[in-house]
């Protein structure tokens, strides 16, 4: 199978179940919004380090946030409740209470939830007022620049974490520019994010290690300074691969996200470089959510 | 399914509770035995059919027509349903109720909302005193819901309240807001003297400023109270009869007090309207 001259690879992407939380930032306007987004997705890329994924998932109309002014939603993606219940408070009081005019409510309805007022008010060291509004509880914390106000709690939902495709191309420019292209339109997709620093993975790796304390390393058998040392996927003229790694609320968005984002890679075709398709699995061993290129694309 | 309708056949000389009329109460009840409760009337009880013309099979909504200020404690202890009264009630409506919807198509008596944790009490005229309060021995008054009176309200509105957003859209007594331990009330007309007195935390957000504020409240200027935004925006996402709080703006001169209290409570009187 081929798009544009783009070999599609027969293999499948493979994912693993995730819990994820969507919060809602807002400020006095979308600048100071993003400001507090940008923060709070900051060393957010993988759960490997990071403990969290998070990334900004749209831009809100003031029409949209729950205090009628312009916003930001951000996906947080973990691999345990009780991992988000460690980052999300800790998240949202470093990088959004700290920006100013911000106020941050949840973004999902569940039953299950973490807590990010709950553990936050104690900041307003008594002073902090609690209000119940339509069932659900908010905390003002009065801070300097005014108050920060904060829904108690954050909804918790099963996800899947790690789908995934790598863009083989003859160099990492023209690899870069169809990667660019994809995460232009995965991002219109709602319900996914692309942790990566602007969606794409430079480095993308495989699980463990021949070093005992590392649970992830470099991928060989993709990089193109190893051909010939190791036992290479990659043929002589590829030069440079980029991964774009999807988590996504459910599998049908993340089936949307690789397809759209598939599709917009090969828009380049192999006349501007890109030579094939392909994606991350570990033979079935890591996760029961297995995304078949060739498939989804037909 | 029409609506479980109870229609007065004629005026009650004396007091009847009609605590035993809620959805929760009549819900695996017949018909037959609906007219055969027994009210308390006075000192004495009475048969439901005696007073009232009954018909109907909806359990779950519930009209009472023709009604007057002699029919006390309407929808007391309602967690599902709805009642609507059609003409003014008495005493204690909604009293302890913890969930569904009361409306009032006239007047209401004195505490209303008294002890209730849940759910809404629309009243589409005035209320007595004591709204949302607690009786005298109780700890708190209302603990949660909603009161959104469209009149005037009397003398102390939310008295002792702990939760709960209280809508006044008329004038207010004295007193509003006495004793306050939390919990939200909105007056957007003119409001009696001491609002706030002894108040411990809570929010009193008052359209137009009061002819007198204790001496215990400190002002704290104007401020942008990002609270107001917040509030105003999810009442008017919450019911289309709230969509006029859009027009609000989140700028309040802030009062701080009951200072002989705690002074954790504000009150905050609205300064600018459409500037959001």
């Amino acid at each position: 199978m081929n798009i544009n001259g783009v070999e599609i690879v027969d293999t499948f992407a493979e994912a693993f179940p995730m819990k994820a939380t969507r919060i809602i930032i807002t400020a006095m306007n979308l600048k100071w919004a993003y400001q507090a987004a940008n923060a709070i997705r900051g060393f957010a890329s993988s759960v490997i380090a990071c403990g969290i994924e998070a990334d900004i998932e749209r831009e809100l109309k003031p029409t949209e946030t729950p205090d009628g002014r312009p916003g930001i939603s951000v996906m947080i993606f973990a691999m345990s409740v009780k991992d988000l219940e460690k980052h999300v408070p800790t998240r949202v009081g470093q990088s959004v209470m700290t920006t100013a005019t911000t106020a941050c409510f949840s973004g999902l309805d569940s039953e299950q939830k973490v807590s990010m007022g709950k553990s936050l008010r104690f900041f307003g060291d008594g002073f902090q007022i609690s209000k119940v509004i339509n069932g659900k509880r908010f905390w003002r914390i009065p801070v300097m620049h005014g108050e920060f106000i904060c829904e108690e709690t954050t909804g918790v939902t099963k996800a899947i974490g790690g789908g995934n495709f790598l863009v083989l191309a003859k160099t990492a420019r023209q690899g870069l520019a169809a990667c660019e292209k994809a995460v232009d339109e995965i991002q219109k997709i709602p319900g996914v994010i692309t942790a990566f620093p602007g969606g794409v993975v430079g480095s993308g790796s495989k699980v463990g290690s021949k070093y005992d304390f590392l649970t992830a390393s470099t991928n060989e058998a993709y990089c193109p300074t190893l051909k010939g040392q190791v036992k290479s996927e990659l043929s002589d003229d590829i030069g440079s691969v980029l991964e774009i790694v999807i988590d996504g609320l459910d599998e049908e968005s993340i089936n949307q996200a690789m397809r759209e984002g598939i599709k917009a890679a090969c828009s380049f075709g192999s006349a501007k470089g890109i030579c094939s398709i392909s994606a991350g699995n570990y033979g079935g061993n890591l996760g029961p959510h297995l995304f078949h290129l060739r498939k989804l694309l037909k | 399914m029409s609506a479980l309708t109870f229609t007065l056949k004629s005026q009650p000389k004396f007091t009847l509770d009609m605590s035993p009329l809620i959805p929760d109460g009549l819900q695996s009840l017949t018909l037959e035995k609906i007219k055969k409760l027994k009210l308390v009337y006075g000192k004495e009880t009475v048969r439901v059919e005696t007073l009232f013309t009954v018909k109907g099979d909806d359990k779950n909504t519930i009209i009472i027509n023709k009604s007057c200020d002699k029919l006390i404690c309407v929808g007391k202890e309602m967690s599902v349903g709805s009642i609507t009264v059609k003409g003014n009630v008495g005493d204690f409506l909604g009293q302890s109720m913890k969930n569904g919807l009361i409306t009032v198509v006239g007047n209401a008596g004195s505490w209303a909302g008294n002890g209730m944790s849940g759910g809404r009490i629309n009243v589409e005229g005035n209320v007595a005193d004591y709204t949302g309060a607690g009786l005298p021995g109780d700890a708190f008054g209302m603990t949660n819901g909603l009161i959104n009176i469209t009149g005037n309200a009397g003398d102390r509105v939310g008295d002792r309240m702990r939760r709960g957003i209280i809508i006044v859209r008329g004038k207010s007594g004295n007193f509003c807001g006495s004793r306050i331990h939390a919990g939200t009330i909105i007056v957007l007309d003119k409001v009696g003297k001491h609002p706030g007195e002894g108040m411990r935390r809570g929010t009193i957000i008052l359209a137009k400023r009061p002819a007198h504020i204790s001496a215990t409240f400190k002002s704290c200027g104007n401020l942008k109270m990002q609270f107001l935004r917040l509030l105003f925006t999810q009442l008017s996402n919450m019911d289309n009869e709230f969509m006029f709080f859009s027009k609000y703006g989140p700028e309040a001169h802030r009062f701080s007090g009951d200072l002989a209290r705690n002074g954790k409570g504000e009150i905050l009187i609205l300064q600018t309207m459409n500037k959001r």
